[in-house]
């Protein structure tokens, strides 16, 4: 709790007429004045640069001054190739997984845990033969071209199922029409986080939503009713995302060729920031806020091989 | 004339002060005048939870000190940038420390009435926060609950006109209706241009992830980028928060209000509307109680990473942000629909709304698109009767009384 910003006005003003005896003052007055001195004017919080004033007023004068002047037309038209091309690649996981954590069923059991089936935490999927880490998101950053410019017609289904979503990470394109769907004999209720949804599901029935902006990174799905329900969606306008197999591997098709394409990697136990997974991979420009880079020539299938995910990247 | 002094009066009541009391009083007397020094002009702090997330470093977080400073001014000398649609002239009565102009008129209406909850900042960090159970309103996500409005969409001016002047029955939030309508207009505008700024302050923090290598951790300070791509998507939304209304067809006038509460009271313990599970069994708000709100679980969530992060030295940092710049959380408390204490308004069109399009920032979910309409207003009525007892007769309510029912 904070205890004495700036604008608040420091203790000793209690000090005043109305005290009595002489005895009362002194001692009151100490305390004042050890509380004073102790903690009052001294700011337990943390602190923080004070906003350069004439830097600020420079660049306010530049932003009423330069209404429509001076914007930046940077790389944004850098070369841009023909045709189309596929990247694909594998994430396994180097190391040993801990057992998943049976999660904390507690509500419409009858449903939720039928049959004595306890849900699980699906964080960290590994492959128990190949090793292959599901579940890694990977998408462009900015490409110059996008083959099919509309969302597919048909709707992505994204159903629950026994109190978990079937799809613990899943991609749609903004504009593309997601049926919401519930395949229980109970109620839920689906809330995209940094969206407008937060909708009911009635047992059996489904609604359609329509992102209408990229999410960035991964944004959490969560139930409100069953609170250990947890998925992610990703929404990019241009629909190049890749989410990994329960094998590891993805594949990415009909990528602008002949670009440098960056593309964003996401783990949900990532210990990057938001989620970015970085990699030791020098060859593709791998750095630590999770980025990569490659270049993908017309019809060509690019692999980028195996992508060993330390244990440590995924905090152990 | 016979003129008393103090000194007077203790030698007559033969209670001079002792040499400890002097020194005392002494002690009182220079630390009452100096304080902890003078007093510095009203500053807006930085959002440091968000800074301290993003691991921003302290250039960083002096850019974006200095880029709000540039965007919106400060507490004393607000300033409104055309994009963002609000008036400066009322900012300007809300603004600054609370004083008279020069016709009497009184300013600084926003610390007068405001800050003391919600902060110079509207980061609701203000002295009295802490005390206040639910806590008061942050406005810097831009989210608000009690609104006319869809969803995800902002509250127009006069929802948030009506909330000052009914406040929020059930919490610390009081009217203002004693105000008049030039000074509540003024707190509103000022409330929402804190509200741009903390949004738009949210989105310059987050835009450093984004960045390319080659920016070298700065943000640009191009009128494109901090006007057209992080202040306009956000005024925008305040200025077309009146196109985003929803929809309320009337309920029919003769409609069968009996017939009307026993639908919804069964669409209530259904599955289709399902509101049991959360109002609970009882309408006591006996249901799914562990659950967070936006803003407290924004500080749940990243409690978790900061205690499992390996990273010491930041996380020592992170453990004093949330001590000195967050509250500690609570989980949100179903309503407990009994009591007839409405927070969003009481009117059968404010339940609408609210069952509508659910709350925003709450876990409270929308109904739209799989309860129709019609159905809605059962809901609303069952809901209206439930702090009241039917007393066999049509129409005749008492109040309810908890025991004589469970």
């Amino acid at each position: 709790m904070p205890t004495c910003s700036r604008s608040e006005s420091s203790a000793p003003a209690i000090a005043g007429p109305g005290f009595r005896r002489g005895s009362g003052i002194a001692r009151l007055g100490l305390a004042l004045a050890m509380v004073s001195l102790g903690s009052g004017c001294v700011d337990g919080r943390v602190g923080q640069p004070a906003a350069d004033a004439d830097a600020a007023e420079r660049v306010r004068v530049a932003l009423v001054a330069s209404t429509d002047a001076a914007v930046e037309t940077g790389v944004e038209a850098a070369a841009t190739g023909t045709g189309w091309g596929t990247l694909k690649g594998r994430f396994v996981f180097a190391g040993t997984p801990a057992e998943a954590k049976a999660l904390a069923v507690d509500k419409d059991t009858e449903v939720c845990s039928k049959d004595g089936v306890k849900l699980l935490d699906r964080s960290l999927l590994v492959d128990p033969s190949s090793k292959g880490l599901a579940n890694v998101v990977l998408f462009v950053r900015k490409s110059s071209r996008v083959k099919d410019s509309a969302p597919p017609e048909k709707p992505l289904v994204f159903d629950q199922k026994q109190c978990e979503f079937i799809t613990p990470v899943f991609a749609a394109r903004v504009g593309q029409s997601i049926d919401v769907h519930n395949s229980d004999p109970v109620g839920h209720n689906t809330n995209i986080a940094g969206t407008s949804f937060n909708q009911l599901i009635p047992a059996g029935d489904g609604t359609l939503f329509k992102p209408e902006a990229e999410t960035g990174m991964p944004t959490m799905v969560t139930c409100n009713i069953h609170p250990w329900m947890k998925a992610y969606a990703v929404f990019r306008k241009d629909g190049y995302v890749g989410v990994s197999a329960a094998d590891g591997s993805f594949t990415i098709p009909d990528l602008p060729a002949g670009e440098t394409l960056e593309f964003q990697v996401w783990h949900e136990r990532s210990t990057g920031p938001s989620g970015a997974l970085g990699l030791a991979k020098p060859d593709l420009k791998w750095t630590p806020k999770g980025r990569f880079q490659v270049k993908i020539e017309a019809d060509e299938v690019k692999d980028i091989g195996t992508l060993e995910v330390p244990a440590a990247a995924l905090g152990g | 004339m016979n003129t008393t002094t103090s000194a007077d009066i203790r030698h007559a009541r033969g209670q001079g002060p002792t040499w400890s009391v002097k020194i005392v009083l002494a002690l009182l007397v220079v630390l009452g005048s100096t304080g902890c020094g003078t007093t510095p002009p009203a500053w807006f702090r930085l959002n440091m939870v968000e800074a301290t997330k993003q691991k921003l470093t302290s250039d960083q977080e002096r850019q974006v000190a200095t880029l709000l400073a540039a965007m919106f001014g400060t507490p004393d000398d607000p300033v409104a940038l055309p994009e963002t649609g609000l008036d400066e002239a009322k900012l300007r009565l809300a603004a600054g420390p609370v004083r008279s102009d020069i016709v009497g008129r009184k300013n600084g209406l926003y610390r007068e009435h405001c800050a003391h909850c919600h902060g110079v900042t509207g980061d609701a960090l203000g002295p009295t926060a802490a005390f206040l159970n639910p806590y008061p309103r942050d406005y810097r996500p831009g989210i608000y609950k009690f609104k006319s409005t869809e969803r995800a969409d902002k509250p127009t001016h006069a929802d948030m006109t009506r909330i000052l002047k009914n406040g929020i029955p059930g919490t610390s939030m009081p009217s203002f209706a004693l105000l008049s309508e030039t000074q509540i207009d003024a707190l509103v505008e000022y409330v929402k241009y804190l509200s741009i700024r903390g949004e738009t302050e949210l989105g310059l923090m987050r835009a450093y992830f984004e960045l390319d290598d080659d920016a070298e951790g700065k943000l640009p300070e191009t009128r494109e980028f901090l006007v057209g791509e992080v202040l306009e998507p956000v005024a925008e939304k305040w200025k077309t928060a009146a196109d985003a209304l929803i929809p309320v067809p009337e309920m029919p006038a003769d409609i069968d209000m009996v017939a009307s509460i026993a639908k919804g009271r069964e669409l209530f313990y259904g599955d289709k509307a399902n509101c049991v599970k959360c109002h609970g069994p009882t309408a006591m708000g006996d249901g799914q109680a562990n659950d967070y709100d936006d803003w407290n679980k924004t500080i749940v969530e990243w409690t978790k990473e900061v205690v499992g992060t390996d990273d010491k030295q930041w996380a020592s940092r992170a453990h004093r942000v949330l001590d000195g710049d967050s509250l500690e959380p609570r989980t949100i408390p179903p309503r407990n629909l009994r009591r007839g204490i409405y927070r969003g308004g009481r009117r059968p069109l404010d339940l609408y709304y609210r069952i509508h399009a659910g709350i925003n920032g709450a876990p409270m979910p929308a109904a739209k698109g799989t309860v129709p309409p019609e159905d809605i207003w059962h809901i609303v009525n069952y809901v209206r009767s439930l702090p009241y007892e039917l007393d066999g007769e049509l129409g005749a309510d008492r109040p309810m009384v908890a025991r004589d029912r469970f």
